[in-house]
């Protein structure tokens, strides 16, 4: 019997050892270059819409959403398209080629549920009575806007032909895409680590108008940044520590830890101020991984909601309540005005808590009648964390929803962008 | 059934035409996963208990090993051919397999099977404030085995199976999903050791290691990522 189980715990070592490892190198790496150069804010708006994919852009389906963010930095904007497509929570991420003579684009796609990556460029084009020329200045009457370039897999340079054309403009409708994490897991390989600066900077080219943030409270109750009940490989560089955030103080986290892409674990005000002064997102989920006080997480809560404000930004900022003891935290603030929170529990406390907005699981199904009731009654109903495509799809189309939290802030985008 | 299905089918069909020369005068001894058909109208049966472990990807930092009951039963049909079935049950999940296999002896020492497993699962999870959702799937695993017995009384056995699936539907509350047709899931090779344990029963003691897109056991997690994940699963068997 020794020898079975030798073998036994022989083959699980060495199966464990097989387990595959994946990797997603993302291939063209941005210059970040502050503005717009020839893309000026009358054609960026005129480029926004629903287009049909030709050529060869198979893998990308048959239409696609396109959409400019931007990131600030302080004194000037970098702006980005970026080109959602609705298969395998796929996109585009393109910059502006400020040495092209003509409206061109750069950058990259994705497919986020597997390892699919890839360059591409594009350049602006009309259509006009039959005939495609390029694209200089704003759209007249009859005018169809094309995007026609290239794209490859890889680090190769593009070479497949890839042709877009303007269908409609984009959904209108007021919808929340909320990306997980500050914008998406580590484990979906976007080449910088979730829960950090990096990451809440990128959200809006994912397609995100709002991301999730986690937040714990370090040995010496500073908020910072981090998922996971422990410090682990799955987030953390090995560095032979062990135990959870609150057995560090903020000093030990910041000298001893580095997120797997080598980013450090940022503060919630840290974050907080990137959100406000270098993003467009416009809502901020703080979800309550904390134990004890409220009163830190508020205060910053205010305190950037108010420099949103005085900055003229649509931002609301919530205080997430996952389960009762968030609760208790948020029934024991000595004053909750300007204290918005969304509540993950049954409709009865989120009305009983004022909540903002209530978000139920998923995996609960559409709720349409509480929804609707909900909705009369001024609150906004979000779903978490729905990343299963096909679901996805039909929540986008038959739930009611303001918004969905997601893993796949793109495929969030594609379905709300695109519905008709 | 797709190509790997088939390339596993008829490379299993070469080696097994291959032993048909072969004497059937070796010893028949039990065993559910060792590649020698039962007597014509002969039954075999096992149960016991499995441990799959969820991957990483999916649970995080959690590490979940989902127990499950395992019932096997076996008849045979012909002197090479016999029936297969195979019940796993969580309560809240289960699945159901029948196959087919044709086993012959390659010598005294060396057996081989091929074989074909249909298996259709169901899970439904209902709990308040967090799941009203169910799921049922239909699954092909083409399979072939080699079995090498030594002089002692062990009994050795490699499968490999191709995972196919075939059919899926999901509800959660009022809104479901479906996926028909063939796609290629994933494989999994399993390693069992079936030898005498006590008052002339056996035992099969083995591991099966799943590289696939999907498992049913975890059809709750909703997986979404489109690459395969590594499912180990811990088997142990008493046979009767």
């Amino acid at each position: 019997m020794r020898s079975l189980l030798l073998i036994l715990a022989g083959l699980l070592l060495l199966a464990i050892g097989c387990r595959p490892v994946y990797e997603a190198p993302i291939p063209y790496d941005f210059s970040n270059k502050p503005g717009s150069g020839q893309f000026s804010p009358a054609i960026r708006r005129s480029m926004e819409g629903v287009y049909a994919v030709s050529g060869g852009g198979g893998p990308f389906g048959r239409q696609v959403a396109l959409k400019w963010s931007y990131i600030n930095d302080g004194a000037d904007s970098v702006h980005a398209l970026t080109i959602l497509t609705g298969v395998d929570a796929g996109f585009f991420n393109l910059e502006i080629n400020q040495t092209a003579d003509s409206l061109s684009l750069t950058g990259f796609w994705r497919k986020l549920v597997n390892q699919g990556t890839g360059q591409a460029a594009l350049s602006l084009l009309r259509k006009r009575r039959g005939q495609v020329v390029p694209y200089k200045g704003p759209a007249l009457a009859g005018d169809t806007l094309m995007l026609r370039g290239t794209f490859d897999t890889g680090t190769s340079s593009p070479r497949q032909p890839l042709t877009l054309t303007y269908l409609r403009p984009l959904n209108p409708k007021p919808f929340e895409v909320i990306a997980h994490r500050g914008g998406g897991r580590t484990a979906d390989l976007l080449g910088v680590s979730e829960n950090t600066l990096a990451i809440l900077q990128r959200a809006a080219r994912f397609g995100a108008t709002g991301v999730e943030i986690d937040v714990r409270y370090t040995k010496d109750s500073v908020p910072v940044l981090y998922h996971d009940n422990r410090l682990n490989q799955r987030l953390i560089q090995k560095n032979g520590l062990s135990g959870g955030i609150s057995d560090y103080t903020y000093e030990q986290v910041q000298t001893s830890f580095r997120l797997l892409y080598g980013e450090q674990i940022p503060t919630l005000e840290q974050a907080l101020r990137t959100i406000v002064d270098n993003t467009d997102l416009r809502f901020v989920w703080i979800d309550s991984k904390f134990t004890g006080s409220m009163v830190r997480v508020q205060t910053l809560q205010q305190r950037f909601a108010e420099r949103a404000r005085l900055r003229g930004r649509r931002l609301q900022i919530v205080i997430g309540l996952p389960g009762t003891e968030a609760v208790e935290a948020y029934r024991a603030l000595p004053n909750k005005a300007n204290t918005p929170i969304l509540c993950e529990l049954e409709p009865a406390l989120a009305r009983e808590l004022g909540a903002a907005v209530w978000a139920p699981r998923w995996t609960l199904g559409p709720q349409t009648d509480e929804v609707k009731a909900m909705q009369a009654e001024g609150r906004r109903v979000f779903v978490w964390t729905l990343d299963d495509l096909l679901f996805l799809e039909k929540f986008s189309n038959q739930a009611n929803l303001n918004g969905i939290l997601s893993n796949y802030a793109p495929a969030v985008a594609y379905y709300h962008y695109t519905a008709q | 059934m797709n190509r790997s299905g088939i390339y596993l089918l008829l490379g299993g069909l070469l080696l097994a035409f291959a032993a048909e020369a072969q004497t059937d005068s070796v010893e028949r001894r039990p065993g559910i996963y060792f590649p020698q058909a039962p007597k014509p109208g002969q039954w075999r049966r096992s149960m016991g208990v499995t441990f799959t472990v969820a991957p990483p990807e999916l649970t995080e930092e959690l590490r979940i090993s989902i127990p499950a009951a395992d019932f096997n039963i076996q008849r045979g049909l012909g002197r090479h051919l016999y029936l297969v079935g195979r019940v796993q049950s969580q309560l809240v999940q289960s699945s159901g397999t029948i196959g087919i296999r044709y086993a012959l002896p390659l010598s005294k020492r060396f057996f081989v099977s091929v074989g074909d497993d249909m298996n259709g699962w169901y899970g439904f999870l209902k709990i308040k404030n967090v799941f009203d959702s169910y799921a049922v799937g239909l699954q092909n695993y083409p399979n072939v085995s080699i079995g090498f017995r030594p002089a002692s009384d062990l009994q050795y056995t490699l499968k490999a199976e191709a995972i196919l699936d075939l059919y899926y539907r999901s509800a959660a509350g009022g809104l479901d999903v479906e996926q028909r047709g063939s796609s290629r899931n994933g494989y999994a090779f399993t390693f069992v050791l079936e030898q005498p344990y006590y008052h002339k029963r056996h035992v099969s003691v083995g591991i099966r290691a799943a590289y696939t897109r999907f498992n049913w056991q975890f059809w709750a997690l909703y997986s979404t990522f489109d690459k395969r994940l590594f499912y180990p699963e811990l088997l142990f068997n008493f046979i009767h």
